[in-house]
């Protein structure tokens, strides 16, 4: 393996880039050489990245060994399998998923109302966000240092919802959704009844 | 972030140059455009991986769980402007949706720790919880616990896009090109960040140990 027009810093960079790919790949922390002198299997072996097991195999021999090119650093090898193995996903409370999930569909819903009876025109703010996000803020903005220390100026971000006509929008569907129920009748057990008084009027 | 939009395929199409989207989550963002309620796919699909990124962040769990419910609330709320941009070098597998959302991430949890001036090592030691104990083997656990503790803390002593991104590529398992898009940087800058970044927790780690 050779990188021309590359300066040494580059290439131990993109060897290393490899290996991890491989790494991340195959899952087999046996093969990366756990430190502790454990087997492989670690917090998340096997988890695939989507590329086959073999390709990344052949691959790790290959640059841990150093054939047909630059071969690993030794101590970047270690720290790599450290790391795969030690650094777990983590996942948040059932509760905090659900919440979260109630949450967005709320918000959800309050965007697509208008948008469904085709309003147009000027534009409603409805803050959605939770309280503590400093004036100005912008999720979207570049940050080129968010490690810095001067406190940005931010603002709060709102939920826009086009619509002058929001509120009659909201009556439409509301009207249309009565209607609907009223075609659809009362309850199962309504139509139900409905259905047998039906039958007995059939002849047999 | 420059970068082309589109992928020409199928040798037979030359005439009539076939546009491929290549992000794997479009028919879902697509989805989600139509009808915000469909939005919900995806936050089942990565609400977890934005997690693990806040938490490593932050150190925090109730501080992850701000970041990551504002991530999301931003993502609906700005999904009109999200735009859509895969390369074929990103593999066929590539989620331009998905950087697109840790980059928001990135700039909700910097935001949260201005204010917060939370230390990720000084926290991550409860999530040593998260080891899975033996109880056939209370003295491997003991050290399995301390190894990654001690671990965790030399990644949270990297500076800070080196830590983000060794936390992008181990734990969030984000292509070089994703990290590159998250962070706003080069590819080659990315690849240089998480060698140097190993070589310091290599050789924090051999501190540690004592040149074991």
């Amino acid at each position: 393996m050779t990188f021309p027009g590359r300066d040494v810093p580059e290439v131990d960079a993109l060897v290393t880039d490899r290996y991890l790919d491989a790494l991340l790949a195959s899952g087999e922390l046996a093969h990366a050489g756990d430190p502790a002198g454990r087997d492989g299997g670690g917090t998340r072996g096997g988890r695939s990245t989507g590329r086959g097991a073999g390709w990344g195999s052949d691959l790790v021999s290959g640059l841990v060994s150093g054939r047909g090119g630059p071969a690993l650093d030794e101590a970047v090898r270690l720290a790599s399998a450290r790391l795969t193995r030690d650094l777990p996903r983590f996942h948040p409370s059932f509760r905090f998923e659900e919440r979260l999930a109630v949450r967005l569909a709320e918000a959800a819903a309050a965007m697509r109302l208008p948008a469904a009876a085709g309003a147009e025109g000027s534009v409603t703010v409805i803050p959605i966000y939770p309280p503590g996000l400093p004036d100005g803020f912008d999720p979207l903005a570049e940050d080129p240092d968010p490690d810095a220390d001067d406190i940005a100026v931010l603002a709060s971000r709102p939920l826009l919802i086009r619509g002058a006509v929001a509120a009659s929008a909201i009556s439409l569907a509301g009207a249309a959704w009565v209607a609907w129920r009223r075609s659809r009748g009362s309850s199962p057990i309504g139509r139900a009844a409905r259905a047998v008084h039906a039958l007995r009027g059939r002849p047999v | 972030m420059a970068r082309p939009v589109f992928w020409r395929s199928g040798a037979a199409e030359d005439a009539v140059p076939r546009i491929a989207h290549l992000d794997r989550d479009r028919p879902l963002v697509e989805a989600a455009r139509r009808d915000p309620e469909r939005f919900e796919a995806l936050y089942r699909r990565y609400l977890a991986p934005l997690y693990s990124y806040a938490y490593y962040e932050l150190g925090d769990h109730h501080a992850a769980e701000d970041a990551t419910e504002r991530t999301f609330l931003a993502a609906l709320a700005n999904l009109h402007r999200f735009d859509e941009r895969a390369r074929p070098a990103d593999g066929e597998g590539a989620s331009t949706f998905k950087v697109w959302l840790f980059r928001i991430a990135r700039n909700v949890v910097a935001n949260e720790r201005r204010t917060a001036r939370r230390h990720p090592a000084a926290v991550l030691d409860d999530a040593t919880a998260a080891i899975v104990a033996d109880p056939l083997d209370v003295e491997g656990d003991a050290v399995r616990r301390d190894e990654a503790a001690a671990a965790w803390r030399a990644v949270g002593r990297l500076p800070g896009d080196r830590r983000r991104a060794v936390v992008l590529r181990f734990v969030d398992e984000l292509s070089t090109a994703e990290i590159a898009g998250v962070l706003g940087r080069s590819e080659g800058a990315v690849r240089v960040l998480i060698h140097r970044a190993l070589r310091t927790v290599a050789r924090d780690l051999r501190g540690r140990d004592g040149g074991r």
